[in-house]
C-alpha cells in the first residue's frame, strides 16, 4: 500500500514534469524565427491567404489559448503534422521509436556485460596490473566523444575488416542485431567507462564490509558470495548512477544514430532541425522527456527492490 | 576575531577528539605515500603538461604549425602521414597537423567561453537559492526536474536550432542550460554550510546577508566548484566538438576538431587519418583536464 502510494506520487510528479517540458518546447517553438504559414504557403503567398491560414491554424489566438489547445491535442496524442513529410508526427515517432529503444537497451546490455566483469577484475586485485589497465582505459573512454568512438569502430571493424555493415539497420531481427552491434558497442563503451569506475569503487567498499568477512568465515562458496551478496550490494549505487546517466545515454544515442545512419528518433530530430520541421523537433523532445521520466520511475522501484532500506 | 569566523568548520558529525585523531591519521597516510606535495605526483603533472602544450598551440599556432592551415595544395591531396606531413593531408591538400594545432585555439576557446558564464552565474544563483530558499528555490527545483529529463546535448541542440548554427549561438545555448548544474552544486553545498557555527557566528555579530554569503560562505563552497569546472571544460570540448561534427557549432573552413572529424567522415575507407588525428587531440585534451582536475581536487582536500 505504502509502495503503491509512493509510485502514485512519483507518477504525479512526472505528469507535472511532462507538462512543464511541453511548456518549454512550446515556448522554444514560438521563439523561432520564421512563420509556419509562410513555410507552408511559400514566399509568394498574399497577406490575405497567410492571415486565413493563421486563423485556420489558430495562430491568431493569444498565447495561453494556443498553449491550452496544444495541451488538449497532446492529451489525444496528436503531436501535429510534419511540415516536410506531411504525415502526423505521432506516426513518425511510432515508426522511429522502436529503433532507438532497441539501440538503447542493446547498449545497456553490452555495457553491463563489459563493466561488471572488468569492475570485478579491478576490484578483486586493487592496484594490480588489471586494475591499472582498466583504470587507464576508463579514463580514455571518459575523454572520448561518442561520435569519434563510433567512427573509429566504423573505420576498423566495418570499413577495414568488413565484419559489420557501415550503416543502416537490417531487415530481420538477426540482421538488426548484427547491424546495430557497432552503434550499440559505441554507446556501451562510453557508458561502461563511467560504470566501471563507479562499480569498482562500490565493489571495493562492499568487499571490505564485515558481512563479507563473516560470509567467508562461515565458508560460503566464493562464487555465491560474489554474485549474490557483493554484486547485489554494489549494484545499488551503480543503478542510481545508471538512472541519472540514462538521459546522457539517450543523448549519446541521438549522435550515434547520426554517425551510423540509423533511422531512429535522434536522427529524425537532427534531420528535422536542418529541414526546419519544428513540429517534429518538438515531438521528439517531448517523447524523449517522457521516456527518461519513466526510466527514473523504474530505477526508483528497482532500487527499492534491491535495497529494502531505501524508502519505498 | 575574523579568523574564527572564516575558518572552515570541522565535520559536524565527528567528535572533537575523533576529528583530530582522524586528521593525524590522514597526515600519516599522506606522508606514507610520499605525497606531501601532491602537485608533484605524476598524473597531475602529466595533466598540466598536456594542458600547457595545448595552451602553447592556442597562443601561437602560427609559430608552431609547420604549414598555413588554410593553404590548398592540389599536388598533395589525401596524402597519408609522412615526414613532410606527420598527420597527412586532407582532400584539399591542407596539412592536417597545422589544422589540428590551429583548432586547439578554437576548442580551448570553447572550453572557456562555454563554462565561465555558467560557473559565475550558477555559483551566484546557487548561493542565493541555498541561503534564502523561498519561492525562487521552489521554482528552481521544478526547473531542475524538467531539465534532467531532457538530455543535455538534445537541449543544447534544440536551442542552437532556434538561434541558428555557429559558435556564438552555441555558447549561448550551453550557458542557458549549463548554469543549472553549478547552481545545483552550490545550492546543495550552501544548504550544508548554512547550518554550521561560523555562519551563525556571523549572524550573531550582525553581519548582513551579502557579507556572510560572499565573504564567508563563498570561499567555503568554491573548491568543489573549481574542481567541477575543470571537468566541465573537458565536457564543453566534447559537447562543442559534437555540435561541430553535426554542423551546428564552428563552421568550416574554421579548423575545429569536431568539424575536422566530420570533414573526414566521407573518407573513412580511403583516408582514415583525416578523422583519427583531430579525435586524438580531443581525447588528449580531455585527459589533460581530467588529470589536472583530479590533482586539484586532491590538493584542495589535503589543504584543509
Amino acid at each position: 500500500m505504502h509502495a503503491l502510494l509512493h509510485v502514485g506520487r512519483r507518477a504525479g510528479q512526472i505528469a507535472i514534469t511532462v507538462l512543464l517540458v511541453a511548456l518549454l518546447t512550446f515556448t522554444l517553438l514560438h521563439m523561432l524565427p520564421g512563420d509556419p504559414a509562410v513555410v507552408l504557403l511559400g514566399e509568394r503567398a498574399t497577406e490575405a491567404t497567410i492571415a486565413q491560414l493563421h486563423h485556420q491554424m489558430g495562430l491568431d489566438q493569444p498565447m495561453p489559448v494556443q498553449f491550452w489547445r496544444y495541451l488538449v491535442s497532446l492529451a489525444t496524442l496528436n503531436l501535429g503534422d510534419s511540415l516536410t513529410m506531411r504525415i502526423p508526427v505521432a506516426t513518425l515517432l511510432i515508426q522511429r521509436l522502436p529503433v532507438t529503444l532497441g539501440l538503447t537497451c542493446y547498449a545497456l546490455l553490452l555495457a553491463l556485460l563489459i563493466a561488471v566483469p572488468l569492475a570485478f577484475a579491478a576490484a578483486l586485485r586493487e592496484g594490480g596490473i588489471a586494475d591499472t589497465i582498466i583504470q587507464v582505459a576508463s579514463q580514455i573512454g571518459l575523454s572520448m566523444p561518442v561520435f569519434y568512438l563510433g567512427l573509429i569502430l566504423l573505420i576498423t571493424l566495418a570499413a577495414g575488416l568488413g565484419w559489420f555493415p557501415v550503416g543502416g539497420i537490417g531487415d530481420s531481427f538477426l540482421a538488426d542485431i548484427r547491424a546495430l552491434f557497432l552503434p550499440a558497442l559505441t554507446l556501451a563503451l562510453s557508458l561502461s567507462a563511467l560504470l566501471m569506475r563507479n562499480l569498482r569503487a562500490a565493489l571495493v567498499e562492499v568487499l571490505a564490509a564485515e558481512f563479507v568477512s563473516f560470509a567467508r568465515a562461515k565458508g560460503l562458496p566464493r562464487r555465491l558470495l560474489l554474485l549474490r551478496h557483493v554484486l547485489r550490494n554494489a549494484l545499488v549505487s551503480t543503478l542510481t548512477l545508471l538512472g541519472i546517466r540514462i538521459s546522457g545515454l539517450v543523448g549519446g544515442a541521438v549522435i550515434t544514430e547520426t554517425v551510423f545512419a540509423i533511422p531512429g528518433v535522434g536522427r529524425l530530430m537532427i534531420d528535422s532541425i536542418f529541414a526546419r520541421d519544428y513540429a517534429v523537433v518538438q515531438g521528439t523532445i517531448l517523447v524523449i522527456a517522457v521516456l527518461v521520466s519513466l526510466v527514473f520511475l523504474t530505477t526508483d522501484a528497482l532500487q527499492a527492490m534491491l535495497d529494502p532500506r531505501v524508502e519505498a | 576575531m575574523n579568523e574564527g569566523v572564516t575558518a572552515p568548520a570541522p565535520d559536524p558529525t565527528a567528535l572533537p577528539d575523533d576529528a583530530s585523531a582522524h586528521r593525524a591519521l590522514r597526515c600519516v597516510a599522506a606522508s606514507h605515500r610520499g605525497a606531501v606535495l601532491p602537485v608533484l605526483r605524476p598524473a597531475p603533472v602529466a595533466g598540466i603538461v598536456i594542458l600547457l602544450l595545448f595552451l602553447a598551440c592556442a597562443a601561437a599556432p602560427g609559430w608552431i604549425a609547420p604549414y598555413d592551415q588554410l593553404a590548398f595544395d592540389y599536388r598533395a591531396l589525401l596524402r597519408p602521414p609522412s615526414l613532410a606531413h606527420p598527420f597527412g593531408t586532407d582532400n584539399f591538400g591542407r596539412d592536417l597537423l597545422s589544422r589540428v594545432i590551429w583548432a586547439s585555439r578554437v576548442d580551448l576557446q570553447i572550453a572557456i567561453f562555454a563554462t565561465v558564464f555558467p560557473m559565475v552565474f550558477g555559483t551566484f544563483a546557487g548561493c542565493l537559492l541555498g541561503y534564502f530558499g523561498g519561492i525562487a528555490d521552489v521554482v528552481f527545483r521544478r526547473l531542475v526536474d524538467v531539465i534532467i529529463t531532457i538530455p543535455f546535448v538534445v537541449l543544447v541542440i534544440a536551442i542552437v536550432a532556434v538561434l541558428g548554427p555557429g559558435l556564438t549561438n552555441m555558447y549561448i545555448a550551453i550557458s542557458a542550460v549549463g548554469w543549472i548544474v553549478y547552481a545545483r552544486l552550490v545550492r546543495a553545498e550552501v544548504l550544508v554550510q548554512r547550518r554550521l557555527d561560523y555562519v551563525a557566528a556571523g549572524r550573531v555579530m550582525g553581519y548582513g546577508a551579502a557579507r556572510i554569503i560572499f565573504r564567508h560562505l563563498l570561499p567555503n563552497v568554491a573548491p568543489p566548484v573549481v574542481v567541477y569546472w575543470m571537468s566541465d571544460m573537458a565536457l564543453a570540448i566534447l559537447l562543442g566538438s559534437s555540435l561541430g561534427y553535426l554542423g551546428l557549432g564552428a563552421q568550416p573552413p574554421t579548423a575545429e576538431w569536431g568539424v575536422q572529424i566530420a570533414d573526414g567522415k566521407n573518407f573513412i575507407t580511403t583516408a582514415w587519418w583525416m578523422s583519427i588525428f583531430p579525435g586524438l587531440a580531443i581525447v588528449l585534451a580531455g585527459i589533460g583536464f581530467s588529470l589536472a582536475g583530479d590533482g586539484l581536487a586532491v590538493w584542495l582536500r589535503r589543504r584543509d
